[in-house]
């Protein structure tokens, strides 16, 4: 039993250390999903301006780096989002990214 | 990259040459080639990259969790006995069947069987002659005892490698290879004391079992065959972790079925439609699933057919009604034809069981004590029909909590046959024989013989209730989950890795609370803990009388295996994904 106490307070502490220096934090994803819906799939669909655009068109590391310049090439595209609101959709872009865990389901 | 250095040399050479210096012809050229050499460089690293993508067929991912536990089983009572058939022992004696004296009695009676039985068991038989016995009924042989069981510590390690490939543009591969064991064992094998410890095909990948990596999964999707909105998938299937328990997991949905019925591995084939582009309603799917639990001739013991069993199929529904990232609603139905009474697997055969059931290997194995000798298991038996019915919901709110609830229902259907362990819910019959008494040459003595006729042959419904919140916590996320089961449930979740049992399978009720510590998206922290208090007898075993817990230790029911009244699992783990 003490045994036990001290690998569970080992994993505490070494929780309470761990750094949180990790791409795409602080979002909100269900909320980055609503606004990517609202915002970006106007443009972002087959045959419109933007073409075609899901979450799995980019890997986790390339939605960050297109978000890191925080600057879209379609200037007026983020005129009317706040600095949270693109968090919140890098951060939904990032969880469901190429390279991200999927569902494991069939079909 | 080709087209970037193309621009930026275009825009490099448009600049006026005074923007620049003035610099010389001889200068530009110098960076020109410096710049070709840089591109060819590049454009070989890039041919490289292409090469490794394009010849590295699979895709690898996966995840090790290690995990301590300590178990500490309380009121675990054995009482041996079996369902006797007293009506028959009744008429039989009357008729003086059991009363024939054997030629060495001193004129007294006592060596007919019947005088020899009564002095054996006086209890039984002072209430068989006083009528407080029903017409069937158990005869338990022994006083039960109860003793506790505490397991400090148990470490395990489960490896999960995933795999995906892509066989074309609507065609992919998908499998998952496993291994599960508790640390210092890899013999594959348990001695049988339940349904955890028994090593077979629908449920090694949620029992300890060894150092070796068992294809858990294996299966392709053919999407949207000849332009239509179907798919096809074949093979193991992704059939364990459904939803809602992918959320104690920390996870992602991790299978098709709802994990309140079904976490078994099998071997199908799914059907499936997306009706969502018809209906517009997100992530709407329907499918047909079928499957294959036993094969009744292939690789069995049975050179001319002597064992006469069915192949056990199933078949049913799986509809994600809502699937849209926040709300998922899921209807299930299930159906499982020809149960057998148990299934291939390995066991290492418990000593205790010995002297009842094998008495001529009984006095060898006296000698060695810790020695179980491990053989193969098949099922000789089909015992009826199993239709498992639920629907699960599950909400994931946008300030991060998520909750579900699941309602789940099973019924069994039984063919009136029973199996050594029992028919479909029901226990098998003994009825009262005469052999030789191998302690008194010459005489005769009464034994508890073993009929294919089921204790019952009701169809016998059961339900079960599971909810659960996890909430966001400092550093992570903490949650809560309770389920019951009732004295008849019995779903196919015998492969969840809980090392009590299957928490969903349980008759009674069971609580979780645990708390995930995020360290970062890869990595996770779990400390929690599960209490199972049992109502009833034999949890996640479709063969087998349940009888409440209670009148085992009365000592007015049997129960082959240990009756576990309550068990608490408490937990620490540690899971990296990669």
């Amino acid at each position: 039993m003490k045994q036990i106490a001290k690998a569970v307070a080992i994993l505490a502490i070494a929780a309470l250390c761990a750094s949180a220096a990790w791409a795409a934090e602080g979002g909100n994803p269900k909320k980055g999903k609503y606004l990517y819906k609202k915002t970006c799939k106007s443009c972002h669909v087959e045959g419109a301006e933007g073409g075609n655009l899901t979450p799995m068109t980019k890997t986790m590391s390339q939605w960050d780096r297109f978000f890191e310049k925080a600057q879209h090439p379609k200037a007026e595209a983020w005129k009317d989002l706040k600095e949270q609101d693109i968090k919140d959709i890098n951060q939904f872009l990032y969880d469901h990214a190429l390279d991200s865990s999927q569902p494991e389901t069939c079909g | 990259m080709r087209r970037l250095f193309a621009l930026l040399l275009a825009a490099l050479l448009a600049v006026p040459a005074v923007a620049l210096a003035a610099p010389t012809v001889e200068e530009m050229q110098k960076k020109i080639d410096e710049l070709n050499e840089e591109l060819a460089e590049l454009s070989d690293r890039v041919d490289k990259t292409e090469r490794h993508t394009a010849t590295d067929r699979i895709s690898w991912y996966g995840d090790l969790r290690v995990k301590a536990d300590t178990l500490h089983y309380k009121d675990v009572t054995a009482s041996q006995g079996v369902y006797f058939d007293f009506a028959d022992f009744g008429q039989r004696a009357m008729a003086g069947e059991f009363s024939v004296p054997a030629a060495t009695d001193p004129g007294d009676g006592s060596t007919t069987p019947l005088s020899k039985f009564m002095a054996a068991f006086p209890e039984q038989a002072a209430a068989f002659m006083a009528g407080a016995l029903p017409p069937q009924g158990y005869f338990v042989v022994a006083p039960a005892e109860k003793s506790t069981i505490n397991n400090d510590v148990l470490y395990t390690t489960r490896l999960r490698l995933g795999m995906k490939a892509k066989v074309s543009d609507n065609v992919n591969f998908s499998g998952r290879l496993s291994m599960y064991k508790n640390w210092g064992d890899s013999t594959g094998v348990k001695v049988f004391d339940s349904w955890n410890s028994f090593t077979m095909d629908g449920t090694n990948g949620g029992n300890t079992s060894g150092d070796w990596l068992r294809v858990e999964r294996a299966y392709f999707d053919w999407k949207d065959i000849g332009g239509s909105d179907f798919y096809l998938s074949i093979g193991r299937r992704p059939s364990t972790y459904g939803p809602p328990s992918q959320y104690r997991e920390n996870e992602l949905r991790g299978g098709t079925p709802s994990g309140h019925l079904v976490h078994f591995n099998f071997d199908g084939i799914t059907v499936g439609y997306h009706l969502s582009k018809l209906t517009g309603i997100e992530g709407q799917t329907v499918r047909f699933c079928y499957g294959q639990g036993f094969e009744s001739e292939w690789g069995n013991g049975e050179l001319f057919n002597e064992i006469n069993t069915e192949d056990v199929h199933l078949g049913g529904f799986n509809i994600d009604a809502l699937n849209d990232g926040t709300n998922f609603l899921q209807f299930t139905l299930f159906r499982a034809e020809n149960v057998t009474d148990g299934f291939k697997g390995l066991i290492a055969f418990p000593s205790q069981f010995a002297q009842q059931m094998a008495p001529t290997m009984w006095n060898d194995l006296q000698n060695f004590p810790n020695f179980n000798f491990v053989t193969r298991v098949q099922p000789s038996t089909n015992i009826g029909d199993i239709m498992l019915g639920g629907i699960g919901f599950t909400r994931e709110e946008m300030n991060g909590v998520n909750w579900f609830t699941s309602l789940a229902w099973t019924q069994t259907d039984p063919n009136g046959k029973a199996g050594l362990f029992g028919g479909l819910l029901s226990d098998p019959t003994y009825r009262a024989a005469l052999v030789d008494d191998p302690s008194n040459p010459g005489e005769q003595m009464i034994v508890p013989a073993f009929t294919t006729t089921p204790s019952s042959d009701k169809k016998r419904d059961g339900y079960s209730v599971y909810a659960g919140i996890q909430i966001p916590a400092p550093l992570g996320k903490l949650g809560l989950e309770y389920n019951y089961g009732s004295k008849y449930w019995i779903p196919f979740t015998q492969a969840q890795d809980d090392l009590i049992g299957s928490k969903l399978a349980t008759r009674g009720h069971v609580g979780e609370a645990y708390y995930i510590f995020d360290v970062n998206p890869n990595m996770f922290i779990k400390l929690g803990g599960i209490y199972y208090d049992y109502e009833y007898t034999g949890s996640g075993s479709p063969v087998g009388a349940p009888v409440k817990i209670a009148d085992v230790q009365d000592g007015k029911a049997s129960s082959m295996l240990p009756a576990v009244d309550t068990a608490w699992d408490g937990y620490a783990s540690l899971t990296v994904k990669f």
